[in-house]
């Protein structure tokens, strides 16, 4: 078990199938770098599996099967699903991450600080970055009025509330001002998913705000 | 009624010999639950009967992957359609690849002892969820029935988030402890 899981009812929202695609991006890869996580996610899986077969039957018009029967000649049962390789230059990357890389995708150094890799996920109120520190580098102090959540993907950080590593997962409101530092070793790379909007609230921010608000850093 | 070893024989069926009849036993006990399900969420019955309609053909597609010892068939059937729904909700330019979903679920460094509780995991949970308090079930069942996250349910119940989150747990761990006592 991790020394810092996501919340039982995110856990939860995620089974259900009601979290949106950043914050289930965030629970997809937590739960595939922690066994516990992935075990309490299978529980929950069972629990909506118990409550389709608690089902009483809706009914169905009886050419649905024969319809259905009639697609069939058109969709192959397929193979085995394979994991997937991971792709070279993201060899850190669990497989949920997989769809949302693109060829040609490189890291872009952020105020002389930081690399971060901006994904593309639908839906715009949550910005979706993979995030990556040296050793010893911390990131601009910050808040948020929304939730951020943080998966560390390699490497550690700590921050005021402890110290985070592979699979751990990290959910605050933003308005708590936190500044994470990588831990000694490998880089420490994460997938950081904030609600919009982001403040910055060192002695810069004022300055740099304008341009996160326009998505520029 | 269709028990969950004569379903996941069914579903290797499919997978060994393209057995449209054993298609038809799955759909027959399947999809009207499917549609029930869905429909509880509000959507109407032409939207969920399309769910549960694209959720079986995935069954058909998919059969290969599905893996017994895993998950059992509702749950396997559960996670797909529960990904067709969120993939009509939002009318998805890209919609959920299934795969990518079984990737997760079926991680590749699993240990055989742990896999093979897994499969038993959804016959103790169906046993454990009468166990639970009304009050407990109540807020499971509206995540999962109603497709709303727990700020939503809070509202609904006129509770203090705080309390919905506090029921989520002790309904949860409930199950958790009383799956780990199995397993040791």
């Amino acid at each position: 078990m991790s020394r810092h899981p996501a919340p039982d009812e995110l856990l939860l929202d995620y089974a259900a199938g009601t979290l949106p695609e950043g914050p289930a991006l965030a629970v997809a890869l937590h739960a595939a770098l922690d066994p516990a996580a992935r075990q309490a996610v299978d529980r929950l899986n069972a629990v909506g599996g118990a409550l389709i077969e608690r089902e009483t039957e809706a009914s169905l018009d009886d050419a649905a099967l024969d319809r259905a029967i009639a697609r069939l000649d058109q969709v192959a049962v397929e193979p085995r699903a394979t994991p997937s390789a991971r792709r070279p230059g993201f060899e850190w990357a669990p497989s949920p991450l997989t769809p949302h890389l693109r060829a040609g995708m490189g890291w872009r150094r952020i105020l002389g600080k930081f690399d971060e890799i901006r994904l593309d996920v639908p839906g715009d109120a949550y910005r979706v970055s993979l995030l990556r520190l040296e050793p010893g580098r911390g990131l601009p102090e910050h808040k948020h009025p929304g939730y951020e959540y943080t998966v560390c993907l390699q490497g550690g950080y700590t921050d005021a509330t402890g110290s985070y590593g592979v699979g751990d997962f990290a959910v605050g409101p933003g308005d708590q001002r936190h500044e994470p530092i990588a831990d000694p070793g490998d880089p420490c790379i994460a997938l950081i998913v904030v609600e919009k909007p982001i403040v910055l609230t060192g002695p810069w921010g004022r300055w740099l705000n304008p341009l996160v608000s326009r998505g520029i850093i | 009624m269709l028990t969950a070893e004569e379903a996941a024989d069914l579903i290797e069926a499919i997978a060994s010999r393209q057995d449209r009849a054993a298609f038809a036993g799955l759909y027959r006990h399947f999809a009207p639950r499917v549609k029930a399900f869905i429909m509880r969420g509000g959507t109407d019955a032409e939207a969920a009967q399309e769910v549960a309609q694209e959720a079986l053909i995935m069954v058909w597609r998919k059969a290969a992957s599905f893996n017994r010892s895993k998950a059992s068939a509702a749950t396997w059937i559960y996670t797909i359609a529960r990904n067709k729904r969120i993939d009509l909700l939002r009318r998805s330019a890209r919609p959920i690849d299934t795969e990518d979903w079984l990737v997760v679920y079926a991680p590749e460094e699993e240990d055989a002892d742990k896999s093979v509780l897994a499969g038993q995991t959804y016959t103790r949970v169906k046993e454990l969820m009468g166990g639970l308090s009304v009050n407990q079930l109540v807020v499971i069942q509206k995540a999962f029935y109603e497709d709303k996250t727990h700020t939503v349910i809070a509202k609904e119940l006129k509770l203090p988030l705080g309390t919905v989150k506090s029921r989520i747990r002790l309904a949860l761990l409930r199950l958790r402890e009383a799956l780990e006592k199995d397993e040791t």
